[in-house]
């Protein structure tokens, strides 16, 4: 060590500036002043002990150590070199955080459009909770109840399918077509009446088309068309309306068929308790029959011929009154055990039914990618307050712990 | 006084050929070590006074560089510099946690070993230089040690300081010219 004289004490007009002092330190600076700064920074670094050889291969060793320990723990240790590679990647550059910011934000639309569109929810398909649905029960002697969907004009039939069970199912004890007479108890039924009205808007020249597999839709479902009326004009408003009568344990197979034979505008379905019509008749019906074998009873014991033949007479009335009555029965129990569907089918130019693969591809892309921006933007908005919130908890954390840190200097 | 640092060997060592984050892996570290084990050592006895604690921090220190080899980015300063920033919060770290004041004159000297040769003018050398610093505040005293034996550059020291370079150029200029003028008043003392 060269013994350099101290400089006298107190400020001096020449006392070196910051720079020349890191100049100096630095190597770029000569003179004695310069000499002096690297001279203390020598005499410095030399208070501290020597590093002597012992203690450099225990200081190797405890590394090592360390090192290996850390190594030594798999799960963790992958986490780690994972995390290592990844930060490592992320060093890279911009460009690499870029297609991180970019991978993450598309798993987090991915996510969300899961969570919308995930498969899961179909079952409560927005029929479910329409902003146009009405559902009302009345209850008199026949309570009934009924409920509408109206549909986007381009709603795809997939979703209309759905919409007709899904219109079913909020009531399906009261509302299962295949509850046309559903068994309360042993020794009561209730007994209902479905009614429903479905438009359909295939495109213009599909009018006809979709009329006709309409008819082989009823049939093919061991019903009939009651009523049906088909307008087709080539360059006007083509429209067709078909009432059909179907089984009511087929209904809901009808439904989703007929949604997917063009995209449903509309849909209502109306349900009618008319079990008390139906006891009434099948008393009735009962009680004739009663009164018939009451009459015939009598005409056993009869011993005059006036009472014979009046009790013949009140015979023949007994027994107009019980096919009048087995009628009535007969009329309610179908009511109950079949289904009124009124179809109509009206032409419009936007709707998709009909249209080519190509469109219907373009159209099923754009409304994916319209759901996925809205994911996305839903899953930015949820992630941007968490993502300052993270911040300043990281920041503030480094703050308080750098805090923490300097006051041990204090 | 184990050795006298001249001005070009008291450079820091050859910053350039430094590996970077991605590439400390075996000899590249092995390097490091011999490189820089002297001086993070130095630097934790110095501000610790506690061998052993010196030397535990010397070894988490390395261990930390080694295990964030792969997070380290070369933009914001070379091995080297994230090593003594590493070795700087460790150190801090272990007097919080025991409390200790950093180079208090009632607490333990760090072994000071100067050779029977040396000239008896070296060794009062020494003590004034030890009796200035502790006349530093504990900040000034720090910032002095992480600069000579880190062999910083401002940019790096007031990374690891958490600070503008501007504030960390002027806290150790100040620190220094303290320094000097306390060597310089103990000196005068001396002679007189």
């Amino acid at each position: 060590m060269r013994l350099v004289p101290f400089p006298p004490p107190g400020p001096s007009p020449d006392e070196p500036t910051a720079m020349e002092v890191e100049a100096a330190l630095h190597g770029d600076a000569v003179g004695p002043s310069a000499e002096y700064w690297r001279e203390l920074r020598a005499d410095v670094r030399a208070l501290a002990p020597e590093l002597e050889p012992e203690l450099e291969r225990r200081l190797r060793a405890r590394i090592d150590e360390r090192v290996a320990e850390r190594r030594s723990q798999p799960a963790r240790g992958s986490r780690r070199s994972l995390r290592s590679a990844l930060d490592a990647w992320l060093a890279g550059g911009v460009r690499n955080r870029a297609i991180a910011l970019g991978a993450v934000a598309s798993l987090l639309a991915v996510v969300a459009v899961l969570a919308i569109a995930a498969p899961w929810r179909s079952a409560g398909h927005p029929a479910a909770e329409p902003p146009s649905a009405q559902n009302t029960l009345e209850s008199a002697s026949g309570a009934s109840s009924n409920s509408s969907v109206e549909h986007g004009a381009a709603a795809a039939p997939r979703a209309a399918a759905g919409a007709a069970g899904a219109a079913v199912a909020p009531g399906k004890s009261q509302f299962s077509p295949q509850a046309g007479a559903e068994d309360l108890g042993p020794s009561e039924r209730r007994i209902q009446q479905h009614a429903v009205s479905i438009t359909l808007a295939p495109r213009p020249q599909a009018v006809q088309s979709v009329a006709d597999q309409v008819t082989r839709l009823a049939t093919r479902d061991g019903g009939f068309v009651l009523r049906s009326q088909v307008d087709v004009e080539p360059k006007g408003q083509s429209s067709a309306t078909l009432q059909l009568q179907l089984p009511s344990e087929q209904l809901s197979a009808a439904l989703a068929s007929l949604a997917q034979l063009a995209p449903v505008r509309v849909e209502s379905q109306s349900l009618q308790d008319i079990t008390g019509g139906y006891d009434a008749a099948r008393t009735k019906l009962a009680d004739a029959v009663a009164a018939r074998q009451a009459l015939l009873r009598a005409l056993a014991h009869a011993t005059t011929q006036g009472q014979i033949e009046s009790l013949r007479e009140r015979l023949s009335l007994a027994g107009g009154a019980i096919a009048r009555a087995h009628g009535e029965f007969d009329a309610i129990s179908k009511r109950g055990s079949s289904a009124a569907i009124e179809v109509t089918v009206s032409g419009d130019a936007h709707a998709g039914g009909g249209e080519s693969v190509l469109e219907s591809g373009l159209n099923d892309a754009g409304e994916v990618l319209a759901v996925a921006l809205k994911a996305l933007l839903i899953a930015l908005a949820a992630l941007a307050p968490l993502t300052i919130l993270a911040t300043l908890l990281v920041l503030g954390w480094r703050a308080a712990r750098r805090r923490l840190r300097e006051r041990a200097l204090s | 006084m184990r050795r006298s640092v001249s001005s070009t060997e008291a450079e820091r060592p050859s910053a350039p050929g430094q590996p970077s984050g991605e590439e400390l892996e075996g000899a590249a570290f092995d390097r490091l070590f011999r490189e820089c084990a002297g001086d993070v050592h130095g630097y934790a006895i110095s501000l610790l006074r506690d061998a052993a604690a010196a030397e535990d921090v010397t070894a988490l220190a390395f261990e930390r560089l080694f295990r964030a080899r792969a997070r380290l980015d070369r933009a914001k300063g070379s091995p080297r510099a994230w090593l003594f920033a590493i070795a700087r919060n460790a150190a801090l770290d272990e007097l919080r946690r025991r409390r200790r004041r950093p180079l208090d004159a009632s607490e333990q000297e760090p072994p000071d070993r100067p050779g029977a040769g040396d000239p008896i003018e070296r060794v009062e050398r020494s003590a004034d230089l030890r009796a200035a610093l502790l006349e530093l505040s504990p900040r000034e005293r720090e910032i002095v040690l992480l600069k000579f034996h880190g062999q910083l550059t401002n940019a790096e020291l007031a990374r690891a300081l958490g600070i503008s370079e501007s504030n960390a150029g002027t806290r150790l200029h100040r620190a220094l010219l303290k320094l000097r003028d306390a060597c310089s008043e103990l000196g005068r003392l001396e002679v007189a």
